[in-house]
């Protein structure tokens, strides 16, 4: 039971009055010397116990008289009989932003601690048989628990560890998750509470008028859950935080410099002066720099180091702390090789400089050789005429690159298959020169060959049209997160006036980017434990500009230590994503041991993923560097995982436009868990029990007068 | 030591006095009509003429005055009368009373016998005082000299409220003690056992004796106006006491109190035994009067 107006409990303790009155009427007692003491002796032997039970009878409706009536002012909400199977039981589906602005320090604990602790209450206060399911809402949203639980105590022990470390929160596949976990629900009763610090990057859009559809849908479901928006605060407006950190390879050589861009941005309006930014390898502090960042603006910096050891090296930077300091620091690690060894099967030699099919590429990877520099290329490549490949070219190489070949014939062609098989890399250029009905019959053999998709024709434009251009959207190719950035290299600048078009087929290919046209320009499949890429258009000038763009030399550069990196992972992974290891010959049942940030180490099974082996960890759940190794071996491999910068810009969204959402959607806005209490009982209107109190008050009333005059007349 | 005068105030007699030819005349009325003297002879003694008022019997008249004077005199004359009155005073604990008037039912039962003996010596009735509470205490003989009163009084003074009540044993007892028949007066609150003491009074009766019993109550007995938590505790009894709400009680009290009366009162009635109901807050007088013209009517 709990009471809307608690304050007037207080007049309860009136049931004080009349045992006060009670017992001062028995303490002030009348000595009266008395002397028709048998007549008295009469009237008492034959009423004396039934006037007993009589007088505390009436003493006790006197005392309960103030105590119900206090009760029935203070508008109780009967909770008990919602404890009672079947009464008032609710399914909750709590739908907790874990998105790493939640973190963010404030005087009443950080949005996540009040989160918690509102958790923790709404359990309690639930009617025994109520289930509750979680969903932490950052980055992919997915459930606490695996389903709803009633054990209602046990709630907010498996929140316990949670941390607001992951991603944006994705509001739509928040409520779709929710709606998965209430389609599932048994109680009439439903609820949905949203709870989150509504940080703009997350919902701006959704306050500007996008729809959510998922929400949507959920409304339309019968019963109708109760939609409740929870605005949880914090106080901080000054940030700092590490935008990006890119990489100018992910792969080097010994001794070869590494690229490091890394963007800090301000995203309050202070003026943040002459902060402390360092490099770190490995760990270890290597240099600092004193940057000054604008109010609400961004500094980008440039830093190289060169690892001299072969292995896998995080490269760091980390800002001198503000308040929030685990968006300061941002990882990536750079796989440094000896070499990576590339062969060049030209399919069109040209007689002069630059006139063959691959001669662009093969200069594009060793610029440093080709124009006899000091400095060391990663990419030793070797080139032969596509009539004089023999297997033994293939031997000691990690990529082999096709460039215009018409086909392979016989043990050639088996040979590369094998040797992709294996794990090798394979990148595939078209060219004017190809057999399309060779490729589509042998080379992609109908989703079995190596090639990743059949051609279907060519696709071209006229000399008088526009040429056809790249397609500039946001890429998520690991090889190609580095053209994001428009200092990577202007890919947009290049032509294409013919190229060959797929037809694409399966969940394996990818597309790494397309033309505006739609025609996808390189493709990726994995063949075996190694990957395939497809180009669509020429290595030279024929068909397109794109090898005379400066751009060419990193795009090609990485790819091609893209597929010599075979499951060597990428150079940072964010929050949220797993741990993920390509084996290259293994069994299915190999032990993997992930060591955490923390130093945590925990199982990791293989299992066997299309033709692969794979391991892949749980969603990591914090930032730092990881690192995998089989159970019995030394070698481990590393992993960067950084926080989402999306998440550092911590502008909450105005209350009123969070309140414009939530009365779009049926929902009520709450910011605190007293106005949730109040809410929620409001909604349970129904079992309001002051009438059940007052029927009895008027009872009691009666019975008082009744038992009153009775004792009086008896 | 407590004084004569507090028994019988100036202003106690002073009704009295004027009580005595009403008394006189009642009293004659019953002993000669109702008694059959023991006594022959029964002499007369002229004491004074006085005029005759309105009420006086005629045959009183002296007739020879009338025609002397042609004026209406009344002759009044000393009488010996045959009547020996025991006056028995109950002076048990529950008559120790003092109720919320102030006035205490000893005293006040006090007051009643003396003005009674009074009003009997200077009838020269014979009149004897026994006071009694589980037995008898003390008993004064019969006299009828007028010194004889001051004997009654002193023993009536002396004489404070005490023990337990055993009206029908004191009444047993003392048929066996008075030989002579008489009047007996009762002054009691008969808080006793009824059965018993109907025993004792039918005993008496069939000796001859006359009762005249005055039943004394205060008023707080008769309608128990307590309204407060309280303890009473026996007056008879140290230990006894009993602890109650006098409200809850009242009117169950009220009934039993009513049936005890009418138990008592009917009880008397079948020995012929009037029975007198006084409360303390009436003048002693009034109550006299009350009791006379009951007599006179019978």
């Amino acid at each position: 039971m709990t009471f809307l107006n608690s304050i007037l409990l207080a007049g309860a303790a009136a049931f004080l009055i009349p045992l006060i009155i009670h017992l001062l009427n028995r303490r002030r007692i009348a000595v009266v010397r008395w002397g028709a003491m048998h007549l008295l002796q009469e009237v008492i032997k034959q009423k004396k116990r039934r006037v007993r039970v009589e007088q505390w009878l009436l003493l006790l409706m006197r005392i309960l008289l103030p105590i119900i009536l206090a009760m029935c002012l203070a508008r109780p909400v009967l909770t008990a009989l919602r404890s009672l199977p079947g009464f008032g039981k609710t399914s909750l589906v709590v739908i907790l932003d874990d998105s790493f602005s939640m973190r963010a320090p404030s005087s009443g604990g950080s949005p996540m601690d009040q989160a918690k602790a509102a958790i923790q209450r709404m359990t309690e206060e639930l009617p025994r048989g109520s289930d509750v399911q979680i969903v932490l809402a950052g980055g992919s949203p997915r459930t606490l628990m695996e389903q709803s639980s009633i054990a209602l105590d046990l709630v907010p022990k498996a929140l316990g560890d949670t941390q607001a470390l992951a991603g944006p929160m994705s509001a739509n596949d928040a409520f779709q998750a929710a709606a998965a976990a209430l389609s599932k629900a048994t109680n009439g009763a439903r609820e949905i509470v949203v709870m989150s610090d509504f940080q703009q990057a997350d919902w701006k859009a959704f306050a500007e008028g996008a729809s959510l559809p998922a929400l949507e849908s959920v409304l339309k479901q019968e019963p109708k859950p109760a939609i409740t928006f929870y605005r949880l605060d914090n106080d901080i407006t000054e940030n700092l935080s590490i935008a990006s950190l890119e990489l100018s390879a992910l792969v080097a050589a010994e001794g070869q410099p590494v690229g490091a861009r890394v963007r800090v941005k301000n995203h309050g309006k202070r003026l943040w002066q002459d902060v402390a930014l360092y490099l770190e390898a490995d760990g270890t502090r290597l240099r600092t720099t004193r940057i000054t960042v604008p109010a609400e603006g961004e500094v980008t910096l440039s830093l190289t180091h060169a690892f001299d050891k072969v292995g896998d090296h995080a490269l760091g930077v980390r800002l001198e702390g503000d308040s929030l300091t685990e968006d300061n620091a941002a990882q990536a690690i750079v796989h440094v090789r000896h070499q990576i060894n590339a062969l060049i099967i030209d399919g069109h030699p040209g007689n002069e400089p630059l006139s063959g099919a691959a001669d662009f590429i093969e200069l594009a990877l060793s610029p440093n050789m080709a124009t006899a520099a000091d400095s060391k290329d990663l990419v030793i490549t070797t080139k032969v005429d596509e009539r004089r490949f023999r297997d033994e070219d293939l031997r000691g190489k990690e990529v082999v690159i096709l460039a215009d070949v018409e086909r392979l014939q016989g043990k050639r062609f088996t040979d590369i298959e094998k040797f992709v098989k294996e794990g090798g890399g394979l990148l595939v250029i078209a060219g004017p020169d190809i057999d399309q009905s060779w490729y589509n019959r042998d080379f992609y053999r109908n989703g079995q060959g190596v090639y990743p998709a059949a051609i279907k024709g060519l696709g071209s434009v006229g000399p008088a049209d526009n040429p056809a251009r790249i397609l500039m959207q946001r890429f998520t190719h690991p090889a190609m997160t580095y053209f994001n950035d428009a200092r990577g290299g202007r890919l947009q600048d290049a032509e294409f006036r013919t190229w060959i078009t797929w037809e694409m087929k399966g969940d394996e290919v990818k597309t790494l980017f397309s033309l505006d046209r739609g025609a996808p320009v390189f493709i990726e499949k994995p063949f075996g434990r190694g990957r395939v890429i497809a180009g669509a258009t020429s290595a030279n000038s024929e068909w397109t500009n794109l090898p005379l763009q400066m751009v060419f030399v990193p795009l090609i550069q990485r790819l091609v230590s893209h597929l010599a990196t075979q499951g060597a992972g990428e150079a940072a992974l964010l929050v949220g994503q797993p741990v993920r290891v390509g084996l290259k010959d293994g069994k299915g049942d190999e032990v993997f041991e992930l060591t955490d940030p923390t130093g945590k180490t925990t199982e990791v099974k293989a299992r066997k993923e299309n033709n692969g082996v794979v391991v892949e960890s749980a969603p990591t759940r914090e930032p730092g560097l990881y690192e995998m190794k089989a159970k019995d071996s030394s070698e481990a491999q590393r992993f960067a995982i950084n926080l989402n910068p999306a998440e550092s810009d911590l502008k909450p969204l105005a209350e009123s436009e969070v309140e414009k959402i939530a009365t779009r959607h049926e929902g009520m806005l709450v910011r605190s868990f007293d106005a949730y209490q109040r809410l929620d009982r409001s909604r349970r209107h129904g079992t309001e029990m002051w009438q059940a109190f007052l029927i009895a008050l008027l009872v009691l009333l009666f019975g008082e007068v009744l038992l009153a005059q009775r004792i009086a007349r008896a | 030591m407590a004084q004569i005068s507090d028994i019988l105030h100036a202003e106690d007699i002073t009704p009295l006095q004027h009580l005595q030819l009403f008394a006189r005349t009642v009293m004659e009325g019953f002993t000669t009509g109702q008694h059959a003297s023991p006594h022959k002879g029964f002499s007369v003694e002229f004491r004074q003429h006085r005029p005759y008022v309105q009420g006086d019997e005629i045959r009183r008249l002296d007739w020879k005055i009338f025609g002397r004077s042609d004026r209406f005199y009344i002759r009044e004359y000393d009488e010996e009368t045959n009547l020996r009155a025991t006056i028995v005073l109950d002076a048990s604990g529950s008559m120790g009373y003092t109720g919320q008037g102030g006035i205490n039912k000893f005293d006040y039962a006090r007051k009643l016998a003396a003005s009674l003996a009074y009003l009997l010596m200077s009838q020269q009735d014979a009149v004897g005082l026994v006071t009694f509470d589980t037995k008898i205490r003390d008993i004064v003989p019969n006299r009828t000299r007028i010194t004889h009163l001051h004997h009654l009084l002193e023993c009536m003074v002396k004489t404070e409220p005490g023990q337990e009540t055993s009206l029908s044993g004191v009444l047993e007892s003392l048929a066996g003690r008075l030989k002579r028949r008489g009047l007996i007066i009762l002054i009691s609150d008969f808080f006793d056992d009824a059965n018993a003491l109907m025993r004792a009074v039918g005993i008496l009766r069939r000796k001859g004796h006359e009762l005249l019993v005055f039943q004394l109550w205060d008023r707080d007995e008769l309608e128990f106006p307590f309204s407060r938590w309280s303890r009473f505790e026996n007056l008879e009894q140290d230990e006894d006491h009993l602890m109650l709400d006098p409200v809850v009680i009242r009117q169950s009290y009220l009934k039993v109190l009513a049936e005890f009366r009418q138990t008592l009162k009917t009880n008397m009635l079948k020995s012929e035994v009037d029975v007198v109901e006084m409360t303390t807050d009436q003048p002693h007088a009034i109550a006299l009067k009350e009791y006379l013209a009951l007599r006179m009517r019978r």
